[in-house]
This record gives structure tokens, C-alpha cells and sequence, in this order.
């Protein structure tokens, strides 16, 4: 073990060698540092006229077919028309599909509201203020939360608490990038001790959103001691005498190096190494004397290691940078990156001393992130899905049924099918098949139809007529207009959108309730005007993040 | 055009006229829907009724303590804590033994319908849950394949009466064995959950609604983002849901299934088998395999489960008249390590035995169960028999496909289904 392994700018926050002590710090405890600003210079390897060239060219080349399998199925003048190939994120205000783009990928989507708060700050403004979440208030939220009395004791209270934390948070940013460490860095509480210890996972979850953009190397520290993981991947039960290898294992081939950059034999030194860390109450502690202090070679180093040694091999191995990195490409831009996409990031992450804020800024600057490429390039996931539809429609209900819903959809917080997560942050078409697809048509129906509200009342969560009235909608193509663009950017074919009318118009005397009156004065059926809802957040294009 | 691909996607015949699979896969599967299309006959009906049902033991099912090398004195050496003792073991020969929860499949076993085929690995198997479950599913051994061997034998598949469940996993995720570029396969969490919830201020019970949606679907592009994948999907649910709340109305289970998912997915399958809903290829998971620590209890509960499920599942066929046509398989992505760890578990291992279960199975234990005192370098069994010859058994000898095809290469068979 060499001695510049300790000499890098990553020392962990905690105060291990005090674990000692009576009262152990929980990683909790940590405090984030602001993300330093990205390096100065930053040439991208691929310039973003050449990136975009690629695109264009290919184009010509293709013909009508391919034109919509290069843009993403954008159609190019549209894209051109808004900006989305000249000016991604140039000029004082950011076009409709940069910003509702950004604010889908970033977060969860946007109400109308909030769209009209990050267009006038531009690309990299809007950028900033997800970034330096801790300049925006987020009371409201928790206020509203603490008025549900939510049991965190619960499993499936658990799962709401979190869903609507992402539903209300003005942070939308920092959600979505603890739930990328909570696909990544997974634990499921069906294996963290039981009922009495479900609470290991919401404080697993405080952990990942306090340190969502600390290095790699605290996150792993901390991630490495927390009481969930310590008994989901067995570290806790792991000995002096026995090591245990599930941790050691998954921790290089599914946290930080990924399979081919390690050995068996890495597998047995890492687990002796990591020994030493043991469950206490719902906190953890380090225990030195049932630490194996045998000297170990674990990845080409050799010595006594310990927990500590273990990562700072790995956040400094040279395979790290490159595996946390395609993973946060994969789920905030799209998935297949090439080293050149992914370049960018793995210097970033080197140059920043591994800070993690560093290369998520380096990542939503990028022309990748802003490419036709990347726009609607995935499905979204149950929670985005979920989510998504709660802050765009604003709605403000209490979420008993979204536990349930996001399950049947294919994705249960907090419980992920094994320990590398959801197959759908890797391959976003997987979380599509033809029952989730179902349960997402259900859930839109839940939402205009029956849903109840905070209240338990059965009254729909949508307020249409109220909608209509706040901004003034006075024709059937303006109510389409109006949710058209904060749903889909305003970017619908024309076609498409006619499609739309005609139900929303046809006088075929089957869509009955009680009627909306638009502000011209005339009325249609409820279940014409929301059916057109349904329609639209059940079509092909909503369905795409 | 769209009139094409609908078709294409209803009709495996066209999807294989159309060369837009492997033709070869299912030439006799091919010939054989010709021939019930054109006179109906019973024999070929009686070919295109075999069903084949693969239960998935997900992360890594301890093998040696499932079929148990009970008189091996190195088992009880190796495993001092874990070990089950001969007493409680439920011997199927001098050599092997049963679980003591896997009780309910010892009554399959004295009445000939259990087969166990010991040793099955691959070489140089993966100690990587997911570049084991990537190997076993995709056939790719360097675990990077993306079509599932299912996939392919489904997309192949011929029904010329356009079923929506040729093919169904039970579960909200389809299982990469079900993967392909041609065909997507059904997947169905609870028959209460697979439908489409109407607008009750709808006086049409939804349909207008649904049309207008199905046009949206049918007009999306076919060239933009996930065109296909959509649009297949929203065919295959609008299809299914009404034949699967169709089926349900009348469906009534002969046994009590075990409670919890796994009892409830068998019991949809067993729902699609009785009421000839067309499925020639099930799909379900168990979980919870990977047993590092505190092993005992838990793999009790599991293989308790599997062998209630599978029981009452062989049972409900049977009291249909439907057992004669289905052939059960279960797989998982490898064993455990031989010896205990010290945390009263076992780390990931190699080899392990495989279930196959069914009327039409020779019973038997076939394969060799790996030698104890012949480890690998890791402290893992050696394997016996690949995989891929099991697959080619149950292909060649049970689908009537060609194995040559689905896996690319050709693997003996195995006698634990006849010739055919």
C-alpha cells in the first residue's frame, strides 16, 4: 500500500476513528459541500457543430425514414424551429423543448408554472438553480409532508413519502439524482433486518440525497457503512475469521469497475479487507478488532488494507470514472454512449478530485444532453411516469395509491429485483410490456377519473373545469394546445393533434357527464374533454422522457 | 401498410413468410400450422398443444441442498451447519435425496412424472449473478447477448389463430429469456390488474375511447422512437385483456394454490392452459435464492413455495385433462459453493441440478451429480452437463423446434423426454 493513496482530496467527512466511541457520527451527519464550478475550459472532444453535423448528414443520406430514427423521431424543421439543433442552450431564454427537456431528464417533468420559472433563466441558469439546490427553499414541501403523518416505519408509506417528495420538492434535481444512487447503490427492505428495521432504508435514502453530489469516494465511504447495505449485501454478518464476499463482489462489479476489472481472488482479499463493520441499533460501527489484519493484495496493492484502502483503490482506479460515468449518461441522456460522449465526464470527475456535482454539470452542459439524439430517447420509468403526471397536473392528494401503482407499473422504491437495480435505467424499453403499459393507461384514468384527494374525498384529482377557467381556455384547440405544452413541449404533429380535436368535437352522443364550459361559453361532455386528456398522456409520445 | 404489420404481428405465420425471423426455427412448426389450417387435423392440433413452463429460481439456488448427496460423507464435512441430515432427507436412490420441504414432489416422482438433471453448468462459469443469468438466457457465454433463446423460439412460433398468449410471463418485467427483436411477449402481473379501466361517463363502456387511443398507436410513425415496441404492446394488451377476463369468468382452479405470487402465476398459467387460450410457452420467477447468510430458514420457505406451487399447478392440469400437454422446467443462474461460509450461508457456486417435470417426462435423475472431492479452483463444483443440451432436449424432443437454431449450435439430447 503505497502512501499517495491517502493523499488524495477525498478523505472521508465521517470521523471514522471515532467509531469507538459511545455515540458513533452516522454518515448522516456529513455536510455537503457546494459543487465547485465546472473546469474552465472543457473542449468537448466532439464539437457540437460536428456532433450535430453527424445528424444532419445523415439525413440527407437517409431519406424520410431515417430522418426520424437519427432526431429521435423529432421532425427536423420543428426541431430547427425550436431551436433544438442551432441554439441549444444559447440566448436569455431557453426554448420549449430545451427547457421541458431539461426539467424531464433532470427531474420529473413540469407544470406550466414551472416552466414559466426556468425559461427567462436561460439553459445553463436553469442549469445552476437544479444544480445549487440548496439556494432554493423547499418548506412548502416538507410542511406538506409533515401534515400527512406519514408512518416511515412502513414499507409502502415509505414509497409514498419518497414519491411525493419528488412529486413537490422545488429540488427537483437532487431527487432524481438520489434516485439514480438508489438504482445504483440499491438495498430493498426486504432484507434490512426485518419490520423493526424498515428505517434503515429511509436513513439509507437521507445518506444518498445529503451526499447526491459529494465524491464518489464519501458516497462509497458512506454507502459502505450504512446500516441497510451492511445487511442487504451481508457485510454486517461478515467476520475476521469469515469473511463474507457478497459486498466485496458487488461492490466492484456492480458499484464502481463493473465485471473484467477484477478477479476471484479480489473478491476473497476485498472481503477481508472490508471486515471490521458491523449493524448497531438502526446506526453502524466499526469494530478495529474484528478487522482481518492479515496483509491482503487487492487490485495490485498490497498491505493491511482496510475499508478505507478498499475505496480509494477503487475511486481511483482507472476503470471508476468511466463506469460511474456511462451509468449517469445511460439514465440522464441516453443509453450506448460512446467514449467520446463519455470522455468529458471521466475528466471531470478526475480533475474535480471525483466530485460527482462536477460531473453532472459537465453532463447537462453537454451537447449530448441537449441533443436530437437524446430528446425523448427513452421510456419513462414508473416513477417518472407516476410522478411526472402529479407535478405537471399539480396535483395535491395524499398518494395512498401510488405504491401500488408504480409496482404494477415495474418499479417498487425501495425494493429494486435485485441488487443491480432496475433493468430499466439501463435499457429504458425494458420497463415496457403489455401490462405495464396498461397500468400506466389505469393510472392516467385513476387520475382524471377517480382518483381521491388528500381528503379521501372521490372527487377527480383534476380540477378541469377550474383549469379551463384559470388560463382561459376557450376552444377545443387551445385546451389541447394548453397541455400539449408542458406534456410534450408543444412538439405533437399536426396530425396527431387533429386526432385529438376529433374526439374532443366528435358528436357521437357515447361520452356523457357532467360538462365542461369553455371560456367561449360552449360545452362539451366531461368525458369528451377528459377522455382528450386521457388520450394524450396515454399516446406513444408521452410515454417517451 | 399498417394493415401489414398488424397482420405480421397477429400472425407468426406471416412474421415467418416475411423472413422477418429465422425461418428454420420452426420449419416443422411452420408445416405443421399449414396443416391444421388446412384440415384441421387432430395431430397436428395435438403437436401445437405442447406447452412448455420455465420457472426461474432467481439468484442462485443452493443445488447441493436441494437434490442432496445425502450418504457423501464430504457433504456432511463441508457443510457442518447447513448440511441437511440423512434422516430428514427424502431419499430418491442410495445416492440422492429430496429436501424434506420439497415433499410434494416426491408424490410426482413415485408416479413418474420427475426428472432431475444433475451437474448442469457451462465451462468456465460466471460467478456473476448477472452475467449468469445473461449466459443462461441469451446463450452468449461471454454475457453480453441480448436475444433470450425463448424469444426466439417464440417469435418462430406459428398461430394461425392470432392468440394474444402464444407465449406469457408471469410478473411486471419480461424476462430476458422472453427477449426479442420480433416478438413481444405478454406480461401479466394478476388477471384483475391486465385490463383497461373504462370512463364511466362513457356510455360505450370505453370503446370510442380505446379506437381513438388504438389510432394513435397505429399511427405513431413507424420510423419514431420505440414505434414497435409500443405499438405491439398496446396490440397485445387490447387483444389479451378481453380473452384473459373472458377466460376468467369461467375459469375455476381445482386446487388451492399456495398464497403469494408465486401460487398466483401459476395459477394465471394454469388459467391460459385450461382455457385453451393458445400458450405454448410460460414463464415465471421465485426469487430470493441468493442465500449468503442465514441460509436455513429462508431456502426452507423457497423451495417449500416451489414445491407447493408446482404441485398444485401439476395437480390443477391434471384435473383438467391438460397435464399430457405441458412439460415444467426450472433453472436458476448456478449453485452454491460447496462449503459454508462462516455467516451460516453459502457464496455464489457453479453447478446445480434442474427439475423437469410433466406427463410426458421419463422420470429419472439423469447427468452425473458433480464429485465433492473434485473441486475447481474456487472451492465449486465441476459441471457434468451443459445447459444448452437440456435446452436442445426440451426444443427438440418437446416444441418439435429446431435446437440447431434457437442455439445456435447443436447440443446431444438428454433422455428425459422420449424421442419423438
Amino acid at each position: 500500500m503505497s502512501i499517495d493513496m491517502f493523499d488524495q482530496p477525498t478523505e472521508p467527512r465521517m470521523n471514522f476513528d471515532q467509531a469507538q466511541d459511545d455515540n458513533p457520527p452516522t454518515p448522516l451527519e456529513a455536510t455537503q459541500a457546494p459543487i465547485p464550478p465546472a473546469p474552465p475550459q472543457q473542449p468537448a472532444p466532439v464539437s457540437r457543430r460536428k456532433f450535430m453535423g453527424k445528424s444532419v448528414a445523415g439525413l440527407a443520406a437517409l431519406g424520410g425514414a431515417g430522418v426520424a430514427a437519427a432526431l429521435g423521431g423529432v421532425a427536423l424543421e420543428k426541431l430547427i424551429q425550436h431551436g433544438g439543433l442551432t441554439t441549444p442552450f444559447q440566448g436569455p431564454a431557453a426554448s420549449s423543448m430545451q427547457t421541458g427537456h431539461l426539467l424531464r431528464r433532470a427531474g420529473f417533468g413540469a407544470s406550466p408554472e414551472e416552466i414559466a420559472l426556468y425559461k427567462p433563466l436561460g439553459f445553463s441558469g436553469a442549469v445552476d438553480r437544479l444544480l445549487n439546490y440548496q439556494q432554493v427553499a423547499d418548506d412548502d414541501l416538507e410542511n406538506r409532508l409533515k401534515a400527512l403523518n406519514i408512518n416511515l416505519n412502513s414499507s409502502t408509506d415509505q414509497q409514498r413519502w419518497w414519491l411525493l417528495r419528488m412529486a413537490w420538492t422545488q429540488r427537483p434535481l437532487l431527487e432524481k439524482m438520489t434516485l439514480f444512487w438508489h438504482g445504483v447503490l440499491t438495498s430493498s427492505f426486504r432484507k434490512v433486518g426485518g419490520p423493526r428495521a424498515y428505517m434503515r432504508m429511509i436513513n439509507q435514502n437521507q445518506f444518498l440525497r445529503e451526499h447526491a453530489f459529494d465524491t464518489f469516494d464519501n458516497i462509497l465511504l458512506g454507502i459502505t457503512s450504512d446500516p441497510a447495505m451492511l445487511f442487504y449485501l451481508d457485510l454486517t454478518k461478515s467476520t475476521k475469521k469469515a469473511p463474507n464476499e457478497n459486498y466485496a463482489r458487488e461492490l466492484m462489479e456492480l458499484f464502481t469497475l463493473g465485471l473484467g476489472h477484477y478477479t476471484q481472488q479480489d473478491v476473497y482479499e476485498g472481503a477481508s479487507a472490508l471486515t471490521g463493520w458491523h449493524i448497531k441499533g438502526l446506526t453502524s460501527r466499526y469494530y478495529p478488532q474484528d478487522h482481518n489484519d492479515l496483509v491482503k493484495t487487492y487490485l495490485g496493492h498490497t498491505g493491511n488494507l482496510d475499508y478505507k484502502d478498499v475505496i480509494n483503490i477503487l475511486a481511483n482506479n482507472p476503470a471508476a470514472p468511466w463506469f460511474i460515468s456511462r451509468k449517469l449518461f445511460t439514465f440522464f441522456v441516453y443509453e450506448n454512449p460512446s467514449t467520446d460522449d463519455l470522455k468529458p465526464l471521466v475528466d471531470t470527475y478526475v480533475q474535480s478530485g471525483h466530485n460527482m456535482g462536477a460531473v453532472m454539470r459537465t453532463l447537462l452542459l453537454s451537447p449530448q444532453f441537449s441533443s436530437a439524439k437524446a430528446y425523448r430517447s427513452r421510456l419513462k420509468s414508473p416513477v417518472e411516469f407516476t410522478v411526472g403526471a402529479y407535478r405537471a397536473l399539480g396535483i395535491n392528494a395524499n398518494g395512498s395509491g401510488l405504491p401500488a401503482i408504480t409496482t404494477l407499473m415495474g418499479q417498487t422504491l425501495f425494493d429494486p429485483p435485485n441488487v443491480a437495480g432496475w433493468p430499466g435505467d439501463k435499457v429504458s424499453a425494458l420497463w415496457l410490456n403489455s401490462g405495464t403499459w396498461m397500468t400506466r393507461l389505469n393510472y392516467i384514468d385513476l387520475l382524471l377519473v377517480r382518483g381521491t384527494s388528500a381528503h379521501g374525498s372521490s372527487t377527480s384529482l383534476v380540477d378541469l373545469q377550474g383549469t379551463v377557467n384559470k388560463y382561459k381556455l376557450n376552444s377545443p384547440e387551445q385546451f389541447v394546445d394548453h397541455f400539449s405544452s408542458f406534456l410534450l413541449d408543444s412538439n405533437l404533429d399536426s396530425n396527431r393533434r387533429t386526432q385529438l380535436l376529433d374526439y374532443f368535437t366528435a358528436q357521437d352522443g357515447s361520452r356523457g357527464g357532467r360538462p365542461i364550459t369553455l371560456t367561449s361559453g360552449k360545452s362539451y361532455p366531461l368525458g369528451r374533454v377528459r377522455g382528450t386528456l386521457y388520450l394524450l398522456m396515454a399516446s406513444p409520445e408521452y410515454q417517451l422522457n | 401498410m399498417k394493415l401489414t404489420r398488424r397482420a405480421m404481428i397477429r400472425d407468426g405465420l406471416l412474421v415467418v413468410s416475411a423472413g422477418m425471423v429465422m425461418p428454420a426455427i420452426f420449419s416443422r412448426g411452420v408445416a405443421s400450422a399449414r396443416a391444421q389450417a388446412l384440415d384441421g387435423s387432430r395431430i397436428a392440433q395435438t403437436a401445437s398443444d405442447r406447452t412448455l413452463i420455465i420457472v426461474q429460481m432467481a439468484g442462485g439456488n443452493d443445488g447441493l441442498n436441494t437434490v442432496i448427496p445425502f450418504t457423501d460423507p464430504l457433504y456432511t464435512q463441508m457443510r457442518p451447519t447447513l448440511g441437511i441430515p440423512g434422516t430428514k432427507v427424502l431419499p430418491l436412490d442410495t445416492r440422492l435425496g429430496l429436501h424434506p420441504n420439497l415433499q410434494p414432489l416426491t408424490k410426482l416422482w413415485d408416479e413418474g412424472h420427475l426428472a432431475i438433471v444433475e451437474g448442469v453448468g457451462y465451462p468456465n462459469q460466471s460467478l456473476s449473478h448477472f452475467q449468469a443469468m445473461d449466459i443462461w438466457q441469451t446463450l452468449d457465454l461471454n454475457g453480453n447477448g441480448g436475444e433470450g433463446w425463448l424469444g426466439k423460439l417464440v417469435a418462430g412460433l406459428v398461430d394461425q389463430e392470432g392468440h394474444p398468449f402464444k407465449a406469457l410471463d408471469i410478473g411486471v418485467q419480461t424476462a430476458q429469456a422472453l427477449q426479442s427483436i420480433s416478438a413481444q411477449v405478454p406480461t401479466v402481473a394478476s388477471v384483475k390488474s391486465y385490463a383497461i379501466a373504462p370512463d364511466p361517463a362513457d356510455t360505450d363502456r370505453g370503446n370510442a375511447r380505446l379506437q381513438a387511443l388504438m389510432k394513435l398507436y397505429n399511427s405513431y410513425p413507424g420510423t419514431a422512437p420505440y414505434a414497435a415496441l409500443l405499438d405491439t404492446n398496446a396490440l397485445n394488451a387490447q387483444d389479451g385483456s378481453r380473452q384473459l377476463r373472458q377466460a376468467d369468468a369461467t375459469y375455476r382452479p381445482a386446487v388451492t394454490y399456495p398464497k403469494g405470487p408465486f401460487g398466483d402465476g401459476l395459477k394465471v398459467l394454469a388459467e391460459a392452459l385450461v382455457q385453451g387460450l393458445g400458450l405454448r410457452v410460460g414463464y415465471v420467477t421465485l426469487g430470493g435464492f441468493d442465500t449468503h447468510a442465514g441460509q436455513q430458514a429462508t431456502h426452507a420457505l423457497l423451495l417449500q413455495t416451489l414445491a407447493g406451487g408446482l404441485s398444485a399447478f401439476y395437480n390443477d392440469l391434471a384435473a383438467h385433462g391438460k397435464a399430457d400437454n405441458v412439460v415444467i422446467m426450472t433453472w436458476s443462474e448456478f449453485g452454491r459453493r460447496v462449503e459454508e461460509n462462516g455467516s451460516l450461508g453459502t457464496d455464489h457456486g457453479t453447478a446445480a441440478p434442474m427439475f423437469v417435470l410433466g406427463n410426458p417426462v421419463n422420470k429419472g435423475i439423469f447427468g452425473e451429480p458433480p464429485s465433492l472431492s473434485s473441486l475447481d479452483g474456487n472451492g465449486n463444483l465441476k459441471y457434468t452437463v451443459d445447459f444448452r443440451s437440456v435446452y436442445a432436449t426440451v426444443l427438440d424432443r418437446w416444441m418439435g423446434a429446431s435446437s440447431k437454431d434457437v442455439l445456435g449450435g447443436s447440443f446431444s439430447s438428454q433422455n428425459f423426454l422420449p424421442q419423438p
